[in-house]
This record gives structure tokens, C-alpha cells and sequence, in this order.
């Protein structure tokens, strides 16, 4: 990224732009964002400094709406979980997980059908993806990314239990994906401190013990 | 429908000459008119010339019958419009019949009343005395017995009809139709001047001067009035309403104030006209410099008029002038315009007229765009393109688009590292909103980061997507009426092509061969044949030029490709033996001034040999292939343009840029047609893709804003 004195920083990937490089520009103030995509620039910017500084990243500027906050958030999420759907589109097999289940508990029937199915913890993962990125963008329900209606607000909370299942999943049965997904992204640590934050899950659902095992290291999360 | 038989004849002439010449005798099987007159001689033979030309000259003939039924269209059209206006005129016609007969009530009532005043001494009460009230603003204050008896519109509504109409023959600029709804109006004119000249002789008893202004003789008709017959003098009456009407239909707004502007302009547009038939008259038959179809058909229709204006000259002069007004500005308003410009030679009132003649100007050249074929012809009927679907499903910018060769089919690639299929004939009704909402199809997931390009193989099967991960996957597409919600198919993923070591920035198809070229952030562009075992064809690198941005194949050399670099260098390779063939110079500011210059997106004209590149210092540069000089150069976004795409017939670009918008250009002329603001920026990057349907008349645009767009 080159700097020269009294030129303007662009901050854009060019063509030719290499992996390292990439989105590499100095940060932007959250001030100073005039765009309508200032909470998502800033969130990816947090991240980009230090994905494992998780209470830097759930911070939220000053004034900002908690609505849309959660809204991006929960956006970038199941952006990210795209990469761990991959890496289980490789290891997962409907032929050996042929239910999305996590403990012996309960076996989850995908919602993006008719009526509900069950479907095969792939299909469900991707499934459940699809449907999150097509409400997420929904015209109807959330129309604009600066405003967010309190009754479009509400179904984050279901969307959130929806792609929690395949955090469980995979810890439970396709634990080294899990765990290598996870050193690099520490998304599942960010998603469950993020809905404990925000309420939008209830303490039973969240069965994969990421917080516990952090305290038995001794690392402490906020 | 004269016009556009004529034109139909001259163009198929020709062809279908060419078709004899080239094709002959042995190629008669083809063509209907050849096998009646070499039929039972010749054997049928095919030859790939033959059959290929046989191909355009249906094609030329079916674009021929569109283009005819687009005529047909425009001339419908622009009778319905003619005759609304005549409706409307009807309308005021019988308003001011309406009013005339109260007027006319009113004063034989004040006239007993006098007659019996001075006879018997006494008032006659005869009921209602007061003046007809009208509603019409404009027409209330209208005096009884004062000098302008027959306003029966106000200005205004007769500006804005003609604005109207104007703005309507701007709209479709087709002069031929015009010309002939004119030529047909000019023809029932002639069966309705029978009438007026009936109704003439009845104003030929009374003495007429030769006037100048549209009230004069309805002046002449209330002086008339008096000593005569109440009857008589309605008859009068009734025909300047006539008249009247007959100005209105002629778009001429003739007021009978005489300090009053617009009246004066439009009479002394009325007066040039007259000049004008005069001049034309004079000038002949021969019309040198005019000599195109139109102008050979306006000659017809002049023709008409000077024979209308003929039989009214012997009747009255004044008349003569309302004739050609109404022929000229009625239907003229292109045809007339090179014309009067003849007349302004010696023309005093030339200044006011030229000022009409700025709109006139507009219209022939639209007339002359039409010209241009009948491909030309149907492009510039749809001059705006509107944003009709909106594709949102993204997380994060979208970095490319490709369309489906044939169906309404497109795929976009995301920054959210996933690639996602949608048909547009799937649309979810979005509420309150002109635009269409789709759902995507399918989601194609294999990158670990984002996907940065897109091609779409030619038969629309396969489809290929270069990541930041060094990745070049290879999807077979699903069906386009696949459920949504699916179970997973492991095949759709076809193969990888993972010898790149950084991000892959570009990606092109042949359109003929199975080949597929890659530039990637590692310094290579490399040339692969997907299917085939060995995937990789060769590699080529630049120590010079550095890092490649983005790749295309020559169209019109299949063996050669050309590739721009971040060092804003463009060069063409032969594939086969892996050397630059020409380097595109950049001009001599470029040299001069390399940072910022970046290439960021080169395309390959699909016919002509031209490479047009996309600068980050806000250019379009187009090259010429063969000597590698800049052809020209244009300053064509506010901020960098991010991509390009050329229309499948090569006549239109299209081009984004950081500055959210997206903008049509004619290649051939190199102007602007169209500007979209499409979409909204993210850190400091707005659009980052544009495409062309390549069969379909679809144009789609991929923003940073996690947006695809879709403008039919």
C-alpha cells in the first residue's frame, strides 16, 4: 500500500492486487465513514486488526443503533461461516451424517422448506445459509442497512439459533475442521459472545463449550 | 406506408443482387427466385459460403420485417396522437360554436330591444339581457362586439398540446412516418378544402383584403355583419371557426393580439413557410443537395401543397397563408426543416425562425441515425435502459458477473467467498418498488476468500470462478429450475485449476475452443484447456510489464491474446509461440506519467480489431490491433473505471467506475448514450463489474454495495 503525503488514501482491491495486500489500507475512523455501509466497513475493519480481540470487535461505536448492529454482525457471520461450510462440504457426507444433530439431544428439521425436513447436515448447513443470506437481504424485512424495524430486529434471535447448529455440529462430529476453522477465525468464540451479549440465545441452546475450555486455559474473555 | 416501401426497396435491391452475384447459379437452392429459373438445370449444392450467406440474408430479412413492423408501430402511434389532438380540436370547435350561438342570441336580443326602443318609446322585456357568461378563463373577458371574436382556447392549452405533440414526433423521430400521416393529412386537407372553397364563395360577396393576420378576416367577416343578414354573418362566423380549428390542428397558436410574441412568431413562421413553398416552388423539381429518400417524398407531399395552395390563392390570400401553416406545422416539422433554411436566404424574419429550426435540426439528425440499418434502427428505438431487477444476496461486494449465453440466466462472484446462480424468469414480487426482486438459485461455495472473476463458457454448461485464493474453480451450472433448497451435489463442482500462487485477477473464454486464460497477482497469465487431462497450455510472464490485471482473447486473431498490466502497458501475445506480437503504446502522457495510470480491465472488440482498456486515471483508451497506436482516448468516469463489456454486435460499451455509475457508449462515435447511478460505494469502491447479455437484451452491473443489478 503506498502513502504519499497529501494524496488521499483509496481504499480499493485493484486488479493485480495481491492476497496478502488485500483490503490492507490504513483504518478508517468510524467518523469519518459517510457511506451506508459505515457499520459493516467498521466491523470488517475490526476484525481485520485482530480477529481474536473479540470484545474490541463487539464494541460498538459511539451512538451507533443496535439494531443495525446486530444486523451487520450477524451478516458478517454467516459471511464467515461460508468457510466453514466448505471445509465441511469436503468431510460431511449425507451418507454418514445423515441428520443435523449435534449431542444425542435433538435432531434439527431444516426450515427452509415447506414443511420442515430432515435433511442431511450438509443440505442443512447449506440449507440454513442460503435461507439466512435471502432473509438477511430481504426487501421486505430489511430494506435499509442504516434503519432496521424492531420487528425485522426479532428474527436475528431465530436466524441466530438456525446457524448456531452448525457450530455444534461440527464440534461434535467433525471436531479437527472445527478446531482448525476456529484457531484461524475464533468465529464461534465471537458468535457466542456476541449472542450472550445481545440476548438473542438462550444460555441452554449454546452446547458448544468454547468459553469453558478458554477458562480452563486460563485465557479470559470479557 | 410509401416511404418505408421505398426504403424496404432500395435496401433488399441490393442484397439480393449480392446474393445472385455471389452465390450464382449453383447456390440457387437457396433462394426462391433463382430456383423458379434455374429449377431442373442445377443440382442443389451447399457450400459453407452459400449456406453462410443464405443465413445473412435471412437474418437481413427478418431485421428488415422488424424494422417494418417497428415503422408500422411508430406510424400507429403517431396516428393515435394525431388523432387525439384532433378529437381535442373537435372539442374547442364545438365550445366556440357553443359560444358563438350565445353571442349571437345576445345581440338580435339587443338589437329588439333597440329596434323596439326606437319604435315604440319602451324597453322590451324579453327576459335575460346579460352578455353570455363563459367558463373559460380567457374567453369571459372576451368583449361582445370587440375585435377578437374567437378565442376559443386559451394560449395556454394550445401551447401545451403542441408542445405535447412536438415532444411525441421528437420522441419517435421517425420522419418517414411523418411524412406520410402528413402526406395523408395534406390529401384529406384537399378533400376539405372542397368544402371551405364552398363555403369561400360565400365570403367572395363580400369585398375580402388580402390580409396578414389570422383575425383579419374575421374582422372583415363582423363588418359584414352588421348590414347583413344575421344567418350570413354566422355562416362567417362558423367558417373562422373553422379556421380557427384548422390552425389549432396546424399547432399554429394564432392569437388575435397583435403585440402578443408568440403570435407574431408564429405567423412569421407561417409567412417563411409561404416563402418557403414559394422558394421550393421556384427552385423546382431539381432540390439540389436534398437528395435522400425524405426529402424526395417531402417533394411529393410539397407538391400537394402547392396545388392546395394554388386552389386557395384563387380564393383568398389569407387563406393560402392558413393552408401552408397548417401543412407545415402540422406534419412538416422535420421534412420542412432543410427546406426552409433554403427560404432563409432572403428571408428578413430568418432570426425568428431559426429559433424553430433548433428543434428541426434535432429531428432530421435523429432521421439520419435512423439510416443507419435496420440493427441501428431498433437500438435507437430503446435508448434507455431501466434498472428492472435487483439481485441481493450477497454478504459483501460483488466482484463479477457473468450472463448465460442463451437463457435469462446470470451468476455473480462475491467478496463473501461464494458464487451464486440466478434466473431472472424467477422473480418474488417486491412491494412498492418498480424493480423485481430475485432469489438465488444456487450458491456456489469452494473459495476460502473472495471471488474475484467470472467466465461463462460459451455453451452456457460450465462456468469458471478465479478466487483470492489462487483458486480457478470449474462449476457445472445446474439446471435453471433447480429447487432452491436441493440437496448437495458434489459434481457441480467440476475441476480445479490450482497452479496460480496468488489471487487470479482475470479470466477469459474462447469463444470457439475449449480454453480458458487466467491472469493472476503472481505475475502469470496462463492459457488452459479445462477438460483435458493436463489442464495447463502454457504460461507467459512479463519481467517488464509486471503484474497482469486482466486478459482477453483477440476475436478477430484466435490465436493471439492481449493482456494489460498495472504498469498500464498493453500487449498482445501469440498463444503458440508465447511472444508479444504488438505492444499498445500508451500515448505519450502516459509514458510521461505512469502512476496511477493502472489498466484495471481490457476487452477485445468482437469484430473490429481494437482493444479497449479501462484506466484508473478515469480513461477509456481504444487501440488499434494491427499497428498497437491509441485510436482515442477519452476522460469517460469522475474516478477510475473499474470494467468494460462490449455489446455481442460490437456497437455499444459499456463501462463502470468507482463513481457508482455505469455509462452506455456507441462505439462507433465514441458519445455517451447513457448514465445509470447504479450503486453505493463501500471504503472507496463502488462498481466492480458490467456485462452484456450476450443474446438477450440485458445489461447487469455487480457493486461493492453486495448488489447485482439487472437494466432491460
Amino acid at each position: 500500500m503506498k502513502m504519499a503525503d497529501g494524496i488521499a488514501i483509496l481504499r480499493r482491491n485493484k486488479p493485480g492486487t495481491k492476497a496478502k495486500d488485500f483490503s490492507r489500507w490504513p483504518d478508517e475512523p468510524f467518523e469519518e465513514m459517510d457511506s451506508t455501509l459505515a457499520v459493516q466497513q467498521y466491523i470488517q475493519q475490526q476484525i481485520r486488526r485482530e480477529p481474536s480481540n473479540i470484545a474490541q470487535i463487539l464494541t460498538p461505536p459511539e451512538g451507533q443503533d443496535e439494531g443495525v448492529w446486530k444486523y451487520e454482525h450477524l451478516r458478517q457471520f454467516c459471511m464467515e461461516l461460508n468457510g466453514l461450510a466448505v471445509r465441511l462440504q469436503a468431510d460431511c457426507h449425507p451418507e454418514t451424517c445423515t441428520q443435523m444433530t449435534a449431542t444425542e439431544q435433538w435432531i434439527f428439521l431444516c426450515a427452509a422448506h415447506k414443511t420442515p425436513k430432515e435433511c442431511a447436515a450438509i443440505d442443512y448447513t447449506r440449507h440454513t445459509l442460503d435461507g439466512a443470506a435471502c432473509l438477511l437481504n430481504s426487501n421486505k424485512y430489511f430494506p435499509s442497512r442504516v434503519s432496521i424495524k424492531d420487528s425485522s430486529v426479532a428474527k436475528l434471535g431465530s436466524v441466530c439459533r438456525r446457524v448456531y447448529r452448525i457450530f455444534s455440529h461440527a464440534y461434535f462430529h467433525h471436531r479437527t475442521i472445527f478446531d482448525e476453522f476456529e484457531n484461524e477465525t475464533f468465529l464461534c468464540r465471537r458468535f457466542t459472545l456476541f449472542v450472550t451479549k445481545y440476548n438473542l440465545m438462550s444460555k441452554d441452546n449454546l452446547i458448544v463449550p468454547i468459553l469453558e475450555e478458554e477458562a480452563g486455559t486460563g485465557e479470559s474473555e470479557a | 406506408m410509401r416511404v418505408p416501401g421505398q426504403c424496404g426497396g432500395t435496401m433488399e435491391d441490393p442484397s439480393s443482387q449480392n446474393h445472385n452475384g455471389q452465390l450464382g447459379p449453383s447456390s440457387g437452392g437457396f433462394c426462391a427466385e433463382n430456383k423458379q429459373s434455374d429449377e431442373g438445370n442445377q443440382r442443389i449444392q451447399y457450400s459453407i459460403p452459400g449456406i453462410l450467406h443464405f443465413i445473412q440474408h435471412e437474418w437481413a430479412r427478418f431485421e428488415m420485417e422488424r424494422s417494418q413492423w417497428e415503422v408500422d408501430r411508430a406510424e400507429l402511434q403517431a396516428r393515435i396522437a394525431f388523432l387525439q389532438g384532433e378529437r381535442k380540436g373537435q372539442e374547442n370547435l364545438k365550445n366556440d360554436l357553443v359560444r358563438r350561438i350565445k353571442m349571437l342570441e345576445y345581440v338580435l336580443k339587443q338589437e329588439r330591444a333597440k329596434f323596439h326602443k326606437l319604435k315604440y318609446g319602451t324597453e322590451l322585456q324579453q327576459g335575460d339581457m346579460k352578455p353570455p357568461v363563459f367558463d373559460e378563463p380567457g374567453v369571459a373577458e372576451m368583449p361582445v362586439d370587440g375585435e377578437s371574436p374567437y378565442t376559443s382556447v386559451s394560449n395556454i392549452s394550445w401551447r401545451q398540446g403542441r408542445q405535447l405533440l412536438r415532444q411525441y414526433l421528437q420522441e419517435i423521430g421517425y420522419t418517414d412516418t411523418i411524412i406520410d400521416v402528413r402526406s395523408n393529412r395534406v390529401r384529406s386537407l384537399l378533400g376539405l378544402n372542397n368544402n371551405a372553397e364552398a363555403e369561400e364563395n360565400l365570403n367572395n360577396a363580400q369585398p375580402v383584403p388580402t390580409a396578414l393576420n389570422g383575425n383579419e378576416p374575421v374582422k372583415t367577416a363582423r363588418k359584414s355583419q352588421q348590414p347583413t343578414s344575421l344567418t350570413e354573418a354566422m355562416m362567417l362566423d362558423t367558417e373562422a371557426a373553422v379556421l380557427a380549428n384548422f390552425e389549432f390542428l396546424a399547432q399554429a397558436d394564432v392569437d388575435l393580439e397583435d403585440d402578443d410574441d408568440i403570435s407574431e412568431d408564429l405567423d412569421d413562421q407561417g409567412d417563411d413557410d409561404q416563402d418557403d413553398v414559394k422558394t421550393a416552388r421556384r427552385k423546382g423539381k431539381g432540390n439540389d443537395g436534398l437528395s435522400d429518400d425524405v426529402d424526395a417524398e417531402a417533394q411529393v407531399v410539397l407538391n400537394e401543397l402547392i396545388l392546395l395552395t394554388e386552389t386557395e390563392d384563387n380564393t383568398d390570400g389569407r387563406h393560402q397563408t392558413d393552408g401552408t401553416e397548417w401543412g407545415s406545422g402540422m406534419g412538416f416539422q422535420s421534412g420542412a426543416g432543410p427546406r426552409r433554411q433554403m427560404g432563409f436566404i432572403n428571408d428578413e424574419e430568418a432570426p425568428d425562425s431559426t429559433l424553430g429550426l433548433g428543434e428541426l435540426a434535432q429531428l432530421t439528425v435523429s432521421n439520419e441515425a435512423e439510416a443507419f440499418g435496420p440493427l441501428a434502427s431498433t437500438k435507437e428505438f430503446r435508448k434507455t435502459w431501466n434498472a428492472k431487477y435487483t439481485l441481493r444476496s450477497h454478504f459483501d461486494s460483488v466482484r463479477a458477473l457473468a450472463f448465460h449465453p442463451v437463457e435469462p440466466v446470470l451468476i455473480t462472484a462475491s467478496e463473501d467467498n461464494t458464487l451464486k446462480l440466478w434466473n431472472l424468469q424467477k422473480t418474488v414480487p417486491a412491494k412498492k418498488s418498480a424493480s423485481l426482486d430475485v432469489e438465488p438459485l444456487y450458491t456456489f461455495r469452494c473459495h476460502t476468500g473472495p471471488v474475484l472473476c467470472l467466465a461463462m463458457s460459451s455453451s452456457g454448461d460450465q462456468c469458471y470462478s478465479g478466487g483470492l485464493d489462487g483458486n480457478i474453480f470449474c462449476w457445472n451450472l445446474p439446471n435453471p429450475n433447480i429447487d432452491p433448497y436441493d440437496s448437495f451435489d458434489p459434481s457441480v463442482l467440476a475441476c480445479n485449476l490450482e497452479d496460480h500462487t496468488d489471487a487470479v485477477w482475470g479470466l477469459s473464454i474462447h469463444k470457439q475452443r475449449p480454453q480458458l486464460l487466467s491472469c493472476s497477482a503472481d505475475g502469470t497469465v496462463k492459457l488452459w484447456s479445462p477438460q483435458s487431462k493436463i489442464p495447463l497450455l502454457s504460461t507467459y510472464s512479463s519481467e517488464q510489464d509486471g503484474i497482469p490485471t486482466s486478459v482477453d482473447f483477440v476475436r478477430d486473431e484466435p490465436n493471439r491474446m492481449v493482456a494489460a498490466f498495472a504498469s498500464s502497458h498493453c500487449v498482445i501475445y501469440d498463444l503458440e509461440t508465447a511472444k508479444p506480437v504488438v505492444r499498445l503504446e500508451s500515448s505519450q502522457e502516459v509514458l510521461n506519467n505512469v502512476v496511477g495510470r493502472q489498466i484495471n480491465r481490457v476487452v477485445a472488440h468482437p469484430t473490429l480489431p481494437l482493444t479497449i482498456t479501462a484506466h484508473d486515471d478515469r480513461h477509456i483508451r481504444f487501440y488499434d490491433n494491427t499497428s498497437g497506436k491509441l485510436v482515442h482516448s477519452m476522460v469517460a468516469h469522475l474516478d477510475s473505471v473499474t470494467s468494460l463489456a462490449v455489446d455481442p454486435n460490437g456497437l455499444y460499451l459499456l463501462s463502470g467506475s468507482h463513481d457508482c455509475s455505469i455509462r452506455l457508449w456507441n462505439v462507433d462515435n465514441k458519445t455517451c448514450v447513457q448514465e445509470i447511478t447504479a450503486h453505493r460505494k463501500k471504503f472507496d469502491e463502488s462498481i466492480l463489474d458490467v456485462a452484456f447479455h450476450p443474446s438477450r437484451p440485458y445489461i447487469a452491473s455487480a457493486g461493492s454495495d453486495a448488489l447485482a443489478k439487472v437494466f432491460v
